[in-house]
């Protein structure tokens, strides 16, 4: 009986009082948040997608993003084979040019006919036959394109796209490329833009992820010694911290990428050094905050007392006590290092080809958006998506750590 | 007041002194100089062109040469735009760069601030979530994605708006997709950010004095609680305007605004050093100067905030 009293506390009824400890009263807070909750689920959904993506393409679920089907090239998203789509976009092309043909062929009846008698204008090699009496020049595509020696780009255009689609079709059911289903379209090259998309993330996420760390573990290393070890040292560190603040440090991570080169720019280590080194000054401040308002409470009193060393209690006693707010803060951390990553490589100073991250796709997708709007709207929609919930997450993280926390917002 | 405005205006100059500092030997020890490109420039044709532009003297001496000639705002000569100054680039473009980054500010302030008032006021009620989930969407759409779909949908689609540019080809409507794109996510962090603290100031002992003495609601609103509750977006506004500030290369980029953005991005790409250099100068100026008059404005909304 004694025992199990001991086991468990004991209210002032005598009711037997089951501890709980801060991650589970935590948790429970966080299921409450059905937002966060949700993302949650779409964070992992992505980290998992991302983690699995070389076995779905080994399975074949997946298509290798880095095969290029040129035939493929542009195709918009759809749950259809391939095969089917391409032999439309001829089709929809060769009407089009068709049209321009006709277009042409009234112009140029017009022009004709305000040039009248102008017999040497025709030079083209098209058959003026009987019909030259009248002046009007009659310009059939038919007539030009099986004479073969028109020079009209729309109608060299037309016979070509003519051909390639007879080929299209008689290779629609033994070529394997046009049974290829892209849920998501291809871009330029004819690469599964579903494929691209979560290779892309797999960049994404990893330098946002390795950024956060190695940010967070400079920062707390940093801000607890500030914190703890206090006096000159810690004037001399915040002093350098704010000095830091004021720099314009993504101006300066530009510079740093352009200096590196072409080369060494692709390797995504550089990226992430050159970001999380500017990254920590945040962490470092906050985690230094705590550690001063910690440092006299009685519990470090009493390691103390008992003999403890100095980082035993930085590391055993202190740190614990600040892990809610260090993860989330780099919760928070993480959707903004995308962002910085994506940013420099949008302008094309971070991931380098054949390597893609979520910032390059876009950046390919802008130059095709007008006819292509996929290529931008895929990769825009997965990434938006991704920072969306990892905002959510940190929020509802933030409340479920810490309930009092002054900066709710 | 004026002797602290005094101290704080100096305090810039050891900031600016570190980022040119860093910045020139930075670039000075990457691999690959800006000639690097010409590939058969015969060796003599090589030493001109360094001594042309005193890269055949040791490093400090470049340092120190460097120096003087930023603190005569001469920024020297484009290593790749061979008929300009770096001065004539940034001349240019400051201007343009400049007034985009201010409307955006202003439009993200005053947005930002009217839709965090009504969301609070009408807390928990259909205005209230469609503004939290408009400012959580804001800070998740990246600047790059966002500028881009504006372009589709305003530009090629509805054909309302010109995708790129500037006021000089289309007037002032070029200016409303670059603006919009730039201050969204500050218009949608301010919103929540205002939304926040008006709630907080509403619980406060204050504004219960100031009903129970039985002042009108209006009065109540805009007298006390926007003057309490405008604190947290005036510390706001300094991250706000640099991160406009570094949105701005992104925007301009998109955008084709002839500002100082694109030659930023422009340099750090075919290595153009006197241009990078003196980019990095300007917009340390700007933002130090904005963090400052922030910090003054802090102090004016703020009596509880001595300067000493």
């Amino acid at each position: 009986m004694a025992n199990k009293k001991a086991q468990h506390a004991v209210n002032e009824f005598n009711q037997v009082m089951k501890p709980v400890s801060l991650w589970a009263d935590a948790w429970k807070r966080l299921r409450k948040n059905k937002m966060a909750l949700i993302s949650l689920y779409v964070v992992s959904f992505y980290i998992i997608i991302s983690l699995f993506a070389p076995v779905l393409t080994s399975m074949g679920i997946l298509i290798d993003y880095r095969k290029q089907v040129i035939n493929n090239a542009s195709l918009p998203p759809s749950f259809r084979p391939a095969g089917e789509l391409v032999v439309k976009k001829i089709e929809a092309r060769i009407a089009s040019l068709e049209e321009r043909a006709k277009e042409k062929e009234q112009q140029q009846d017009a022009f004709s006919f305000f040039n009248f008698g102008a017999a040497e204008q025709p030079a083209e090699g098209g058959e003026m036959g009987d019909q030259g009496e009248t002046g009007a020049f009659s310009f059939t595509y038919e007539g030009a394109g099986f004479s073969g020696n028109t020079t009209d780009p729309v109608i060299r255009e037309l016979i070509s796209q003519k051909e390639t689609l007879e080929h299209v079709k008689a290779e629609l059911d033994t070529n394997p490329d046009y049974k290829l289903v892209y849920l998501l379209g291809t871009d330029d090259l004819g690469r599964d833009m579903l494929a691209r998309i979560i290779y892309g993330g797999r960049i994404s996420i990893a330098i946002g992820l390795v950024g956060t760390l190695t940010a967070a573990l400079v920062g707390i290393l940093i801000g607890s010694i500030s914190g703890y070890v206090g006096g000159w040292l810690d004037n001399l560190i915040m002093r350098v911290v704010d000095i830091m603040y004021g720099l314009p440090y993504m101006l300066i991570v530009i510079i740093i990428m352009a200096m590196i080169g072409e080369k060494a720019r692709g390797s995504f280590v550089v990226l992430f050094v050159a970001i999380a080194l500017v990254s920590w000054l945040t962490i470092s401040r906050v985690v230094r905050g705590q550690i001063i308002s910690l440092k006299n409470s009685e519990f470090v009193e009493a390691a103390r007392s008992m003999g403890a060393s100095t980082p035993r209690i930085i590391f055993r006693h202190l740190l614990p006590n600040t892990l809610g707010v260090i993860i989330v803060f780099s919760t928070l951390m993480m959707p903004s290092f995308i962002m910085n990553e994506s940013f420099l490589s949008f302008l094309g100073l971070g991931v380098s080809a054949p390597d893609a991250s979520w910032g390059t796709l876009v950046s390919e997708g802008v130059r095709a958006m007008e006819s292509y709007a996929w290529q931008l709207l895929g990769p825009g929609i997965a990434m938006t998506i991704f920072l969306f919930c990892m905002n959510f997450l940190g929020d509802g993280l933030r409340d479920a750590l810490d309930p009092q926390s002054k900066n709710r917002t | 007041m004026a002797r602290y405005f005094i101290r704080r205006a100096l305090s810039l100059i050891p900031t600016l002194f570190i980022v040119i500092t860093l910045s020139f030997f930075l670039i000075r020890l990457a691999p690959g100089g800006p000639f690097a490109r010409e590939r058969d420039v015969p060796e003599a044709i090589l030493q001109n062109l360094l001594k042309r532009y005193h890269m055949d003297e040791p490093l400090f001496k470049q340092y120190l040469r460097y120096m003087g000639d930023v603190v005569r705002w001469d920024f020297g000569p484009s290593y790749r735009y061979r008929d300009l100054t770096v001065n004539e680039i940034i001349d240019k473009g400051l201007p343009v760069s400049m007034s985009l980054g201010v409307t955006s500010l202003l439009m993200a302030v005053i947005a930002g601030v009217s839709v965090g008032i009504v969301s609070a006021l009408k807390q928990n009620r259909w205005p209230d979530y469609i503004a939290v989930a408009v400012a959580v969407i804001g800070i998740s759409v990246p600047l790059f994605v966002m500028g881009p779909v504006l372009q589709l949908i305003f530009g090629m689609k509805l054909k309302i708006l010109p995708i790129g540019q500037w006021i000089s080809t289309h007037g002032i409507k070029a200016m409303i997709l670059p603006a919009v794109t730039l201050s969204f996510p500050y218009f949608a962090y301010i919103a929540r950010l205002s939304r926040a603290s008006i709630l907080e100031v509403l619980r406060s002992d204050y504004i219960r004095t100031a009903r129970a003495k039985g002042l009108k609601e209006s009065v109540v609103v805009w007298k006390h609680v926007l003057k309490g509750a405008m604190l947290p977006v005036v510390t706001y506004l300094g991250p706000a305007f640099s991160g406009i500030v570094v949105g701005s290369v992104v925007v301009e980029s998109v955008f084709l605004v002839p500002g100082i953005g694109r030659p930023f991005v422009q340099s750090a790409l075919n290595r153009d050093y006197t241009l990078i250099m003196a980019e990095v100068v300007v917009y340390s100026v700007i933002l130090i100067i904005a963090n400052l008059v922030v910090d003054l404005v802090y102090g004016l909304l703020d009596p509880r905030i001595s300067y000493k």
